[in-house]
Parts: structure tokens; sequence; C-alpha cells
């Protein structure tokens, strides 16, 4: 990686943290520059507006999360109904760096639906967070592992939802449901329709 | 209890209708309480007499909002009638309209920082989730509904109607309003073990 680049990466990465601890609305450029180690003039160079910054903060994290997550989900699970049960790990906010995946996730949902600008953008990060869900799925189906469902795109695009849902319920710390609980909710939704055992959707990866 | 003189029964609708728009429309970071009391005609330190901040403006505006969805359901359906109308008629009504969506997410943003708004969110989702755990309790004692545990049916139609409503309201061209509220009948239909009447809109089959 050269110098350039990583003082790129640099702001992006303070800008994903100051989101998280502050909400978009509240990220100032000179405060990202100071976390960053950068000056100001070198944020600006970088991008030439605020409003760019935060959406290619937004953008940065969440191709992390693809090239780094959802890449090697799986890859080395020994059958495909462990590699699920990495994925629905992989989307719910456990504590850590996936919590703060989670935050920028539900600003982006907020922005989004806010502006209608950035919904071709957000529409694109949910197509890929669908193909690599519905990936992992296919992969059982063609390996005989689950009963195939009458419309995979359609369960796929439920399982995003429950996941969607839940998860946001237990990053708010909802007083009546933990990770836990979402894990069981997802398993117990999939299971069935997969052909089969919840409880081997639940055994922890090693 | 306010120790303040009740709010003029009028004036009051009015701020936190006035509240509502300008929110949606600028969210609750762009939003100053100067706005709100140009768009209902009352002046700041009027609007401020009454309400403290704008965070409070946004859980009073939800309350109405959520009030209002209550009413309209009870309109719609006698709570007499048999839990699977009743069940349609609560989904229906909950996926018609994403009008007020962008407040709600709202709420779910500003509830990962702000303590008032995080217990008012619970506030919301508990009676939310009551409301359709009773339908499911009615149904399964009266043999509608299959062998379904209420509490996590309620929190799994919860769920799947917030995650569906994010994708909704960001744009996906595949997730629009007629087949988010299909898209819910249909999981709800399994997740209850149960066939669903036809709801008013005449749904087509899943």
């Amino acid at each position: 990686m050269t110098d350039r680049e990583s003082a790129r990466e640099r702001i992006l990465e303070a800008a994903c943290d100051l989101i998280a601890a502050e909400g978009i609305d509240d990220v100032r450029i000179a405060r990202v520059a100071m976390r960053a180690r950068a000056s100001t003039a070198l944020v600006h160079h970088y991008f030439s507006t605020r409003e760019e910054l935060l959406e290619q903060a937004l953008l940065h994290s969440f191709e992390k999360v693809g090239e780094e997550r959802f890449a090697a989900t799986g890859g080395e699970a020994p059958d495909a109904t462990a590699a699920l049960a990495e994925a629905i790990e992989e989307c719910l906010p456990s504590p850590g760096p996936m919590e703060r995946d989670w935050v920028l996730w539900v600003e982006l949902w907020l922005r989004a639906a806010r502006e209608p600008d950035l919904r071709p953008f957000a529409a694109s990060l949910y197509a890929r967070y669908h193909d690599w869900l519905e990936e992992v799925l296919k992969r059982g189906i063609d390996s005989g592992e689950f009963t195939a469902p009458a419309d995979l795109r359609a369960l796929t695009d439920r399982t995003m939802a429950l996941l969607d849902g839940l998860g946001l319920r237990a990053l708010l710390h909802d007083p009546t449901m933990d990770i836990d609980a979402a894990r069981a909710q997802v398993a117990d939704f999939l299971a069935p329709q997969l052909g089969i055992d919840a409880a081997a959707l639940l055994t922890q990866p090693a | 209890m306010s120790p303040r003189p009740s709010i003029d029964h009028i004036r009051r609708p009015q701020i936190l209708a006035a509240a509502a728009e300008v929110i949606v429309e600028r969210g609750v970071a762009g939003t100053r309480i100067a706005d709100v009391a140009e768009r209902c005609g009352v002046s700041p330190p009027a609007l401020l007499y009454w309400f403290d901040s704008k965070e409070q403006l946004l859980a009073e505006a939800l309350t109405v909002d959520d009030d209002r969805f209550y009413e309209e359901l009870e309109a719609r359906v006698d709570g007499a009638a048999a839990p699977g109308e009743r069940m349609v008629a609560l989904i229906e009504t909950a996926t018609e309209s994403a009008d007020d969506f962008a407040l709600w997410m709202e709420l779910w943003t500003w509830a990962l920082r702000d303590a008032d708004l995080r217990a008012a969110r619970e506030r919301f989702d508990a009676r939310w989730r009551a409301a359709i755990e009773a339908i499911v309790i009615d149904g399964v004692a009266t043999g509608e509904f299959g062998a379904a545990d209420p509490a996590q049916a309620a929190l799994a139609i919860a769920a799947l109607i917030d995650g569906l409503s994010a994708q909704a309201a960001l744009g996906d061209p595949e997730v629009t309003n007629p087949r988010l509220t299909e898209t819910v009948l249909a999981s709800a239909e399994r997740l209850l073990g149960a066939e669903l009447p036809a709801g008013a809109g005449g749904r087509a089959s899943p």
C-alpha cells in the first residue's frame, strides 16, 4: 500500500469511527482530520465536500465488510450448514467491530431514506449483501445438504429482513432480547425451510 | 408529570404535526426548534415552553403517529373478529403506508445515543409486540393458528416488518409496498402455521 492510499484510508477509517460514535450529522471535518493525524487541507484534497467524505466513508466501511468478511465467510467451513451458521454470525451486531459496522448501516438507512440521491448506492450495497447470502444458501442446496426452497430469492430477502430487524433490536440493547435470541430466531426461521435441524445452525464456529 | 399548564388541545397536535413534517424533511440533526415554530405559527419561546428539545418533539410526534396507527387498526377490524382476520388487518395497516417510516428511522438512529429516545423506542416496541402477541395467543387458543410461541412469533413478525420496510424505504425496486404486505403475510403464515384469510386488498397468493 502506498502512502497516498494509506492517508486516504486513515481518513476514511477516522470518519467511520466518528460517525459510529457521534452520528453522521455531528461529524466535522476538523475532527476527522485530527483523528486521522492529517491536516484539514489533506482531507479536502481527497474529498471536496463533507458530504462526499461521509458517503465515501460509508462505502469504505461496507467494502471492507465485503472484502474481509463476506469473501472469507464459510470458505473454510466443513459444510454448508456450518458456513450458514458463520454467515448468520457475520450479520448480527456482536460487540466489537461488527457493532461499528452496524451503527454505520443504520446511519445509512436513515440517510438514504431522507436523500433519494443515496438510494442507488444503498440499493447496490443491499444487492451485494443479498448475493452473498444467497450464495451461502445455494452452496447447501447444490450439495444436497439443504432442501431447495420454493423461491430462493424471496427466502434470502426475508432472512435479511429478519436479520436486520433483530440485529437492530440487539444493537439498541433491547431488554427483551439479545444476540443469542436473535440467532435462535433466525435459526428457527431458516431451518424448517431448508430441511435441517435448527440446533445445527446454533453451533458456535470453532 | 410536567408542572406546566396543559397545552391548548388544538395547538399541541398542530405543533407535533409540524415537527413530524420538518423532521421527515430535514432529519432531527437538521431541524431547529425555530423551523418547527415557524411551520406551525408559534413563537420559538412558546414552543420551548412546552417542549424541551427536538428529541422530545420526535418522541411525542411518534406517540401521535403510534396512537393513530392503533386507532386506524381498531377502525379497520373489530377486536372480536377471528384472529386470522385481525392478523391480516394488523399486517396490512403496518405495511401499506411507508410515509412515516423516516420518522421511525430517526428514532432508531437517535436511540443509539440518547437514553430517553432509547426508552421511548422500547415502549413503542413493547406495545407493538404485545399487540401482535395478543392475536397469536387468541389464534393458538382457538386452534386457528398452529402451535406457535406467541412472544417469539410476535418478535419475528415485528422484526420482519422493520427489515422489509427498510428495504422498501431505501428504494429497493423489488420491494414495493404491496409486495411488502404480501411478503409479511406469507412469512406470518409460515410462522403461525396457518393460512390467513384474504385481506382487504384481495391479495394474490404469494
